[in-house]
């Protein structure tokens, strides 16, 4: 990856997490009725990353090892399994089918 | 007042869990292409995780920079209402607490939250574990940095579904309550049905728009 693209990500998400994270001591408070709303932002975009990243360029399930990943890892979320957890399960699992289905 | 030895101890377990996430971070950004001081300098800037691994899918997935930026951004609004949270917390005047607003991550405000007064978190907690999971999560990154190119092929290690494990394990604490299921399903479903007709980062837009939407 060409490095003025990865400086772009970098600066551009620095900068707004900057300004989100000190605009608290000028702000008065949010109205309830935005922060009601912005409780649906994480869950939406988060859903939405998983979409994509399970799907191929035409929107079809992409039928891969990532699925099982996937589904191991929302398992022990589940249970309470620390993130980290179901993280390193996933791409254990991941890697393990990997192996054996292309031995 | 908690000393601050005890507040140090105490952060231990969870500044080592976040380390061992910045490792997982700097290998898969590492993994997926992206130079390794760029993404040692996100972790020193941008300190946040979920935002981080966002961004880095976005590219991965094919999106454009702005796509990225969006994205993580909007993850991270949530620092907006834990800013004016801690706000009152923190010492010195309004630019100084802006600097010091910096230290807040979901641990170090929960940590800050379970040390303080009702609805005043408390600011010392915050600063000494916020500066403490800092360090382990910049230390993580360079450690992920430097072990991903040792570690091979990403394809075959599986680190590629490590970013969608990782989105499912952030969302599914998430999905108390209806509406939030709503809104996962429906975030879902939009970017599904973008995904073939648009440019990398218009799927996730309407996803958060329609998150906006049927939050309530």
């Amino acid at each position: 990856m060409a490095g003025p693209l990865a400086l772009a990500v970098v600066a551009g998400l620095a900068a707004l997490s900057f300004l989100m994270r000190g605009a608290g001591p000028f702000l008065a408070s949010i109205p309830p009725g935005i922060s009601a709303r912005m409780a649906g932002l994480a869950p939406a975009l988060l859903a939405g990353l998983v979409a994509i990243e399970l799907t191929n360029a035409r929107g079809l399930l992409h039928l891969d090892v990532k699925v099982v990943a996937v589904v191991v890892a929302a398992g022990l979320a589940a249970v309470r399994a620390p993130l980290l957890v179901s993280v390193i399960a996933g791409a254990l699992v991941a890697a393990v089918l990997r192996l054996t289905l292309h031995a | 007042m908690r000393p601050l030895r005890s507040i140090l101890l105490r952060t231990t377990p969870i500044a080592l869990a976040v380390g061992a996430f910045g490792v997982s971070f700097g290998v898969l950004a590492v993994g997926v292409g992206f130079p390794g001081w760029s993404v040692v300098l996100m972790s020193v800037l941008v300190f946040a995780g979920s935002a981080q691994f966002a961004a880095v899918g976005v590219i991965a997935a094919g999106g454009g920079w702005v796509a990225a930026v969006v994205t993580g951004a909007l993850l991270n609004l949530r620092y907006l209402a834990t800013g004016i949270a801690v706000a009152r917390s923190l010492p010195g005047g309004r630019l100084r607490r802006a600097l010091l607003g910096q230290l807040v991550v979901d641990e170090s405000f929960a940590l800050a939250l379970a040390d303080g007064a009702p609805g005043r978190p408390d600011g010392r907690t915050l600063i000494a574990a916020g500066a403490y999971i800092y360090l382990t999560w910049v230390a993580g990154t360079v450690l992920g940095v430097l072990l991903g190119p040792v570690l091979g092929d990403p394809m075959r290690l599986g680190m590629d579904a490590a970013l969608p494990a990782l989105f499912v394990a952030l969302l599914w604490p998430m999905l108390a309550g209806h509406r939030a299921v709503r809104c996962a399903l429906a975030g879902a479903a939009v970017a599904l049905l973008l995904a073939p007709f648009t440019p990398g980062g218009v799927p996730l837009a309407g996803a958060a728009v329609v998150g906006l939407w049927l939050a309530r």
